[in-house]
């Protein structure tokens, strides 16, 4: 296969997801409006009390959209969005239509990553922008972000959103099923990896929970309520790397082995 | 000319496919030549979706070996398929995509030659005004004949539909045969149909294979297999003097059986329908009054209905039978 028909499967995966409104619509909702709320209240709670609350906007506004935006709603849109390229030609039934073209079941996995980490990250260029829109609208004079701190978040965002978005690709590749592979990965997101990361006893086997890995290059501080475990970036690197990896080889092989 | 063009477009030998225990395909020889519409008959659960899941690749034989224009697959999977065009049970789309987006997928999936296919193939089902539609709007008519646009992409020598069609109102069934044999006789195209419905295939196929519970119980020319194998001519005779017409039949040369009936004597011809005339000529010139001579036109329902049944007796343990 030559770089032209993966090109055009990629864009044909791309215009399957693009057109899907309903997961679109939903995925950014989940990404922005909680972008847009915590903008709208923190600065109704500062124009009424200025000395009590911050300004909405500028660095503390800044970090804490990061938060919002790269860490906790962004990756529950990837996943919405990987999820639904893994698991929507077999969800659809014309995954055995694509198959009998005699295309190569693997080459037909490997199209649906980076038609999802398109969408996935067009929502998230959208979500940054409107975290950099409210940061500077609302500094009301303080202190904002530095350039580099603001391509350090951006590139933060699309890392983090992007290893979800595939893992999740992968995983509903080897579910076959959108629901299922969306129950659990947003259960394992949301529930999972925070109750095991507090779990002391775990020790150093929590370094291998995907989240904590991704927490090591944000460029915010995150506090208790995210990366607790302390890592080396090797290792970090090394934990994405593996659950990249898993997930991507376990979709591939039962997109290929599956009866269609 | 490609060596495999001069092969049958479908090759089985002993194909045989297992659920655990049970042998959905048991030992499949099937040949299917060029250029024809070919129906592979069968009652629901006899094995038709299993052996073209199976041909395309769709799910692992369990042993046998088979061939697609040519190509052994799965051996040369990629080739064979890259001429075959095939509709496996119901069409099935994305619905939120338009007609034309779907197309835009697969041709995506099948190489960038396809892309000027799609508005010829949308053309040719007639779907051209409608390609901009979502395909959740379309009828089951119209998506089969999308089905279709979409096998038509890979211009494909070979079609293969599995229940082409279920669904389809009486004018949409005629539309389809018109379509299937259009595309044997003007565009030389092989189409392999499956179907459990006999009259269906008995007006759009050339040939046919009848299977049941996973074996080929016979396979042919569709007259062939009405007759029962080999052209068998049969008449319908009414007589005035019905005992000496017998004795006079059972002494001619023209006649290979002749047997009493209900309707009358039923007579076996030992050549060509031709002989008729002359059968006729032997009863007046003796002197017998013949006062009916039909041929009796056999129908492959009549002979699926004999085979099934057959089989159903020999299923039957010996202790009820008894």
């Amino acid at each position: 296969m030559n770089a032209t028909i993966a090109a055009q499967m990629t864009g044909a995966d791309f215009l399957k997801l693009r057109k899907k409104r309903g997961t679109v619509i939903w995925a950014s909702i989940l990404a922005l409006a909680p972008l847009v709320i915590y903008f709208i209240v923190s600065a109704a709670q500062h124009s009424s009390d200025a000395a009590k609350h911050a300004p909405a906007g500028g660095t503390s506004g800044y970090i804490d959209g990061i938060r919002i935006l790269a860490l906790f709603f962004g990756p529950l849109a990837a996943i919405m969005i990987g999820t639904d390229a893994g698991a929507g030609d077999v969800a659809s039934g014309v995954f055995r239509d694509l198959v009998v073209t005699g295309r190569s079941r693997v080459a037909l996995f490997a199209s649906r990553a980076p038609a999802a980490l398109g969408v996935t990250w067009l929502v998230m260029l959208v979500g940054y922008a409107l975290l950099l829109i409210g940061t500077y609208a609302f500094a009301s004079g303080g202190e904002t972000p530095s350039t580099s701190a603001v391509i350090n978040g951006l590139l933060f965002t699309l890392f983090s959103t992007g290893v979800i978005c595939v893992v999740a690709v992968g995983f509903a590749s080897l579910t076959a099923s959108r629901p299922a592979a969306l129950t659990a990965l947003i259960g394992w997101q949301l529930v999972a990896s925070p109750i095991l990361a507090s779990i002391s006893s775990l020790g150093s086997s929590r370094k291998l929970i995907l989240s904590q890995a991704i927490v090591h290059f944000s460029p915010v501080h995150v506090g208790d309520r995210g990366g607790t475990i302390a890592m080396s970036q090797g290792t970090a690197i090394v934990v994405a790397l593996v659950w990249l990896a898993l997930f991507l080889a376990l979709g591939a092989w039962r997109t290929r082995t599956m009866d269609a | 000319m490609d060596q495999s063009s001069s092969q049958p477009a479908i090759e089985t030998h002993g194909l045989t496919k297992r659920f655990g225990e049970r042998a959905a395909l048991d030992g499949i020889d099937l040949d299917v030549p060029r250029g024809v519409a070919f129906g592979f008959l069968g009652p629901n659960g006899a094995g038709k979706t299993t052996i073209i899941r199976t041909l395309l690749g769709l799910t692992q034989a369990s042993a046998g070996t088979m061939q697609l224009l040519g190509h052994p697959v799965p051996a040369e999977r990629a080739q064979a398929l890259q001429r075959v065009g095939a509709i496996v049970e119901e069409p099935r789309f994305h619905m939120h995509l338009t007609g034309r987006e779907n197309l835009r997928i697969v041709a995506a999936v099948r190489g960038p030659e396809t892309h000027a296919r799609i508005e010829p193939a949308l053309a040719r089902v007639g779907l051209t005004e409608r390609a901009g539609q979502k395909v959740k709007s379309y009828s089951m008519g119209m998506r089969q004949r999308l089905g279709v646009a979409r096998c038509l992409l890979a211009d494909p020598l070979l079609l293969i539909l599995d229940e082409p069609t279920n669904g389809l109102d009486p004018g949409g069934i005629q539309e389809f045969r018109e379509m299937i044999r259009a595309m044997v006789e003007q565009e030389g195209r092989t189409v392999f149909i499956s179907s459990h419905l006999l009259d269906e295939v008995e007006k759009t196929c050339d040939a046919a294979a009848i299977v049941d519970r996973g074996k080929i119980v016979t396979q042919g020319a569709i007259a062939d297999l009405a007759a029962g194998g080999g052209a068998r001519h049969e008449l319908i005779l009414g007589v005035d003097d019905p005992a000496r017409a017998l004795t006079v039949l059972e002494g001619s040369a023209l006649v290979a059986e002749a047997r009493p009936d209900d309707e009358g004597i039923r007579v076996v011809l030992a050549g060509d329908p031709q002989t008729a005339a002359q059968i006729n000529a032997e009863l007046v010139r003796v002197g017998i009054g013949v006062t009916r001579l039909e041929p009796v036109r056999h129908s492959l329902e009549q002979r699926f209905l004999q085979i099934t049944s057959r089989l159903d007796a020999d299923l039957v343990p010996e202790e009820v039978k008894a």
